[in-house]
């Protein structure tokens, strides 16, 4: 696998354009020591210091700017045991070349996430609930957005578009997520309905999802009640790559015939394709995609176009620079409910000709640099644009720009081997200019600080606050909303080694959310019957407080276990409630809820991970303590199963899911909508199934993908009135030169 | 080997167990029905009245607008163009719920005028049609001004027909 074409261009590129005075870098292979396939996505991490690099997919990576010395180097990846090389010696204007070879291992060590605590860390020192998503696993379920790559995260549901952690957030109608979604770390929701976009993600330059459960606003403010979600990007690979990845699927026809709408056949298919490189300090990657799915039902035809950048400069070896920019055109037809559940796959006859345009992007800026081996900081930028305009045959055509700046900084401080201090402060900007929002600017500042202390190597402790403030004007210049302006959250956490495959974990956080400017404002008709949408610009910003215990450990080296308890109390919870004797619908604080639950996950591998497995369940307990009922659209029970089988260049994976029938839903919501058969709704028993063979050996770089998705084509609705995708066939190839 | 063995059937097993799970088939369309339309009359809370009850009907007009002597011949005159609904009284009984569902059935063709009428006064030979008043309608979904028009056809049931009744509140009366 040693290349050496790569090394004279390595050497080439090092020499003639990245030579830097009295620093030395570090370049080379990480590989499968049985197999000696390169490893993707492995973490070099330069120990004792801030320093880290991930190989990508040819397994290469590269440090540089490292000041000459000695260092030691740890290589890690799950799956793998981790590889430590002690006393690797730097000199000036050198590069060493280090390749190393990792051995599977039944033990999962060291994986690194950042979420947690805004700093990279090993997962087993997180004091909370984390789940990954890998590149690898998008790739391999194609997920097409990002919805669609969250669905068998152990403690997280989807209700259409919008994401339950631990039954966090319900149905909200759409707006006012309850789980806080982040891009590389800055926040990424919407400005005006203050939602999360699933698609305007970029899929295919997603390195990993983090998902951290419970309450997180002591570090990421608004939103973070229920949870925290942060897509990070790809790094700009070091030597120039093209990736592409097509796919195109074709739905089944539904079983019964009332449901066959279409004459001819239904597809899904898209296709994505970026080119990246690097010369001497720049590195670019651009990136194109373009999917069009035709969908089951009528009217639901989605076309989009995406396009996204990212550009990195390195003005020393301390100092980088990153520009990201991500657009998304779609266009969409409208379906919001179906017809009847003899007619579930045709939209309401009021739907049938409407369709939403829209344009979604953002650009961010961040800025990053290391003053010493203990201090770090970081300078952050973003820009949401979120434009829409929807046509209903002219029965409602409204438009709405949000516009959405923020601004943050960030500094890390290792004050000893036992103390890491972060801080940092925040600010936004919101503009909205909507016919049915109206038109409302809004600002808000927050500061930060968590301390990590390690008194013992066995023990970790968390301490953390957050303190934010915010205002929204009902117009510019004249009075603010109502809503609360200052909210303190504070966070503790507790992470205890019993022994290397035994840890347990104890946190407290709390959560807050302001009401969004669609909550506070809206004023409009529904063009549905005679409701009215009518405003409230009284609303308080909802509240949570989460506690967690829970532990993890491995048995015989091929079983690995993690379980938690978990309660999270709501306060204020906003709902929309509707007067049926004014025909109108009014955001307001009326729940207090209380969810109590447990999770377990198991995971297996067996024969040198030639088997693999992984089992999740959790239980959830939601209740309305307002009026002592079930909280309405929560399931009780959440159970999702994976089986993954390699074996040489082929790989199969079968995935099941369990929802339970949610028990409680928004019955005005059906009456009044109406939603014919709104109340009709059934477990959710998904299985989807996919094949992967890898043509490496036959001198190709592609892989090519057989997957079947909801192979049993079982009927159900996350939502009232809407029909879950039907069997799916997709073919799918990807590759990189 | 055994334990190859071992592992592999209890895999096999699960995803057996899996598959079985999911192939129940799930939501399902409603078994056949009588044709016309169904839904559910709502009624505005506190608003029933205590001494001007004497009965309850949904009807189904295929002319709209109406007038008295439309109503005379649409009722009782060959074809019959208003149908009413044979038993929401004693499906009432006693009076004063929240709401109560219903299904009409009817033959095939277009419904252009769906309401409830109340009978407030037992002489019906006396005062004819004065005796009788439209109480709540089904309204257009685009203009809720205007009675909806309902189609039923040969094949479907038409659901979600629902009417908001408010006897303190009554729509225009077409006669």
């Amino acid at each position: 696998m040693k290349n050496p074409l790569f090394h004279i261009i390595l050497i080439f590129l090092l020499n003639v354009t990245y030579a830097r005075p009295n620093t030395g870098s570090i370049t080379g292979i990480v590989s499968d020591v049985k197999t000696q396939e390169p490893l993707a996505g492995v973490n070099v991490i330069l120990r004792g210091t801030v320093r880290g690099a991930t190989t990508d997919v040819q397994g290469k990576y590269m440090l540089t700017g490292i000041p000459a010395g000695i260092f030691d180097i740890s290589f890690s990846l799950i799956g793998y045991t981790t590889q430590t090389i002690q006393k690797v010696s730097v000199q000036p204007d050198t590069t060493l070349y280090l390749d190393v070879s990792l051995t599977q291992a039944p033990i999962r060590t060291e994986q690194v996430v950042i979420t947690a605590s805004r700093r990279e860390q090993s997962l087993r020192d997180v004091p909370v609930s984390v789940s990954t998503v890998t590149s690898k696993m998008i790739a391999d379920r194609l997920s097409v957005t990002l919805d669609d790559a969250l669905r068998y995260v152990p403690g997280v549901n989807m209700m259409s578009d919008q994401v339950n952690i631990r039954g966090s957030t319900g149905y909200s109608r759409g707006v006012g997520s309850r789980v806080l979604i982040l891009i590389d770390g800055l926040p990424f929701i919407t400005g005006d309905t203050g939602e999360i976009n699933w698609e305007t993600f970029p899929m295919f330059q997603i390195d990993r999802i983090e998902v951290v459960k419970g309450a997180g606003s002591a570090l990421y403010g608004s939103s973070a009640l229920g949870g925290v979600i942060n897509v990070i990007t790809k790094e700009i690979s070091e030597l120039p790559e093209i990736r592409f990845r097509l796919f195109s699927g074709i739905y089944d026809k539904p079983s019964y015939s009332k449901w066959d709408w279409s004459s001819s056949p239904r597809f899904n298919t898209g296709g994505y394709l970026s080119y990246s490189n690097r010369i001497g300090p720049f590195g670019y990657l651009v990136s194109v995609s373009r999917t069009v799915d035709e969908s089951y039902r009528e009217n639901d035809v989605y076309h989009r176009w995406g396009f996204y950048s990212k550009f990195n400069y390195d003005f020393s070896q301390s100092r980088n620079i990153n520009l990201m920019t991500n657009i998304q055109w779609r266009s969409h037809g409208n379906y919001f409910w179906w017809k009847s559940l003899d007619e579930p796959t045709r939209p309401a006859d009021s739907q049938l000709n409407g369709n939403v345009n829209s344009v979604r992007g953002n650009v961010s800026l961040a800025y990053k640099e290391i003053l010493s081996d203990q201090f770090f900081y970081s300078l952050k930028a973003i820009y949401f644009g979120n434009f829409w305009q929807d046509d209903s045959s002219g029965r409602v055509n409204n438009t709405s720009a949000a516009h959405l700046t923020q601004l943050e900084a960030q500094g890390t401080y290792t004050t000893s081997s036992a103390n890491i201090l972060t801080f940092g402060i925040a600010a936004n900007y919101d503009r909205v200019y909507s016919d049915i929002f109206g038109s409302h600017p809004g600002i808000g500042a927050a500061f930060f600080l968590q301390d990590e202390l390690t008194p013992f190597q066995s023990l970790k402790l968390t301490a953390g606050i957050r303190y934010d403030w915010q205002i929204i004007w009902k117009k510019i210049f004249s009075s603010p909303a109502a809503t609360s302006p200052s909210q303190f959250n504070p966070k503790i956490g507790l992470m205890f080694s019993l022994d290397p495959i035994t840890t347990f974990r104890a946190s407290y956080g709390g959560g807050f959310r302001y009401p969004s400017i669609s909550e506070l404002f809206t004023s409009v008709s529904t063009g549905v019957s005679e409701i009215r949408i009518v405003p409230n610009d009284s609303l308080k910003p909802e509240r949570s407080v989460s506690f967690e215990i829970g532990g993890s450990r491995w048995f015989s080296d091929h079983v690995f276990l993690d379980f938690a308890l978990f309660q999270s109390d709501y306060y204020d919870l906003i709902e929309a409630g509707v007067n049926p004797n004014k025909f109108e619908i009014l955001f307001s604080n009326v729940t207090r809820a209380r969810i109590r639950g447990i999770e377990a996950g198991i995971k297996t591998n067996w024969f040198s991970q030639l088997i693999s497995t992984d089992f999740s369940y959790t239980y959830i307990d939601p209740v309305d303590l307002s009026n002592n009922s079930v909280l309405r659209f929560r399931p009780r029970h959440l159970f999702y199963a994976s089986l993954t089988g390699n074996y040489r260049q082929l790989r199969a994976e079968v995935n099941f899911r369990y929802v339970s029938r949610v028990e409680a839903i928004d019955e005005n919501l059906v009456r009044l909508a109406p939603i014919v058969d709104g109340d009709q709704r059934v477990a959710c028993k998904v299985v989807d199934a996919g094949i992967t063979y890898n043509l490496i050996n036959a001198g190709l770089p592609l892989s090519i993908g057989l997957t079947v998705k909801n192979l049993a084509n079982y009927y159900y609705a996350e939502l009232i009135g809407n029909l879950a995708p039907l069997r799916t066939y997709y073919l799918s190839v990807e590759g990189s030169l | 080997m055994c334990n190859i063995l071992v592992v592999m059937r209890f895999l096999v097993f699960i995803i057996l167990c899996l598959l079985l799970a999911a192939c129940d088939g799930g939501l399902a369309p409603s078994p056949p029905v009588e044709l016309g339309f169904s839904g559910t009359v709502y009624f505005a809370p506190g608003t029933w009245p205590s001494d001007s009850l004497v009965n309850l009907w949904i009807f189904a007009s295929q002319v709209y607008p109406l007038d008295s002597a439309k109503v005379y011949s649409g009722l009782f005159a060959s074809p019959t163009t208003i149908f009413l609904y044979p038993s929401i009284t004693e499906s009432l009984k006693p009076f004063y719920a929240d709401s109560i569902p219903y299904s009409f059935p009817l033959h095939s063709g277009t419904y252009k005028y769906i309401g409830v009428i109340q009978q407030t006064d037992a002489d019906l030979a006396g005062l004819g049609i004065r005796v009788f008043r439209v109480v709540g309608f089904y309204k257009d979904p685009l203009n809720p001004l205007l009675p909806g028009v309902v189609e039923v056809n040969d094949s479907l049931q038409v659901k979600g027909i629902n009417i908001n009744v408010d006897f303190r509140n009554p729509p225009p009366q077409p006669f």
